[in-house]
């Protein structure tokens, strides 16, 4: 399956859940099929979207937490795998395209072949991807602030 | 004042009461990596029952987990030794400066032994490079490790 298929049948099932997308093309394969004020598209920062979920849920544990993860980014913060397997959050989701590269830079290899995401994270669930890009994928046209401000309004609605 | 602290916001020499001190400027989300000069800060963190006690594999985890939970309304803090500053330019220069989160910094200043010298030379340097100003610097007196 296409990364961009497995977001968009990921995403339509998303009602009120909070989602911190990763870095680079899943993040903006995400806007393309549905953007939404509860999405929060990391921009920078690779390997932060796991913890920054993490903080999420437990400040607002009221909510469901979403974390759209990339093999790539995962293998580059697996301690916080290790972390969220220690604190068992319920209200978090840790769901990772893994493609066995970094498509976002050209298909370079990661080594993800050879780790068990599930054995070392907390709910985590792997969705194997084909690797490759979209063809012309816009950058998410937001101000950084202006799209922080909206996630924000989003996470105090009542879910 | 040393080297490392020209640009500090404030600067203290003890982590006694600093817990306490935090509390009351309101905020309520701790997380970090731990130093020895730190301990009773941490003693008393872990001693709050109110508090999940987070322990960060590594400091820009804890960083990221500080920003999630700023979005999520709380006020949060990192703490950390200086010997991990670096594992913040990341999160500092692309998610904290262009989404505009703010999270304080307690950083436990090290200056012995000899692998923390240059990090207490450039401390206050690399804090000012990264434009950085909401930090807290403890100054080491006793730290062994």
């Amino acid at each position: 399956m296409r990364r961009l298929e497995a977001i968009r049948k990921l995403a339509v099932g998303w009602s009120h859940e909070l989602v911190v997308a990763t870095t680079g093309m899943i993040s903006r394969e995400l806007y393309v099929v549905r953007d939404r004020p509860e999405n929060f598209y990391m921009c920078g920062s690779m390997g932060c979207a796991l913890p920054i979920g993490m903080g999420l849920a437990l400040a607002r544990p009221d909510r469901k937490v979403v974390v759209l993860d990339g093999d790539g980014a995962a293998l580059m913060s697996l301690g916080s795998l290790a972390l969220a397997r220690y604190l068992r959050l319920a209200n978090l989701e840790h769901i990772i395209l893994d493609n066995g590269t970094y498509a976002s830079t050209g298909n370079q290899p990661t080594c993800s072949a050879v780790v068990n995401f599930k054995d070392i994270g907390f709910n985590v669930r792997v969705v194997r991807v084909e690797p490759g890009n979209e063809p012309d994928t816009p950058r998410i046209p937001y101000d950084p602030l202006e799209m922080r401000r909206r996630f924000e309004a989003a996470t105090r609605r009542p879910a | 004042m040393t080297p490392g602290a020209e640009s500090a916001r404030a600067v203290h020499t003890s982590a006694v009461g600093l817990y306490e001190h935090f509390r009351r400027q309101g905020y309520d989300f701790f997380v970090g990596v731990p130093c020895s000069g730190l301990t009773p800060f941490i003693n008393d963190l872990g001693a709050d029952i109110s508090m999940t006690f987070l322990p960060a594999p590594r400091e820009d985890v804890a960083l990221a987990m500080a920003a999630g939970a700023a979005m999520g309304g709380r006020k949060p803090l990192v703490y950390l030794q200086s010997s991990g500053l670096g594992h913040l330019v990341n999160p500092i220069t692309s998610l904290l400066k262009p989404y505009g989160l703010a999270v304080h910094l307690l950083i436990s200043l090290r200056r012995q032994p000899f692998e923390h010298a240059f990090m207490h030379k450039i401390t206050g340097r690399l804090l000012e490079l990264l434009e950085y100003d909401d930090y807290t610097l403890l100054e080491e007196r006793q730290c062994d490790v």
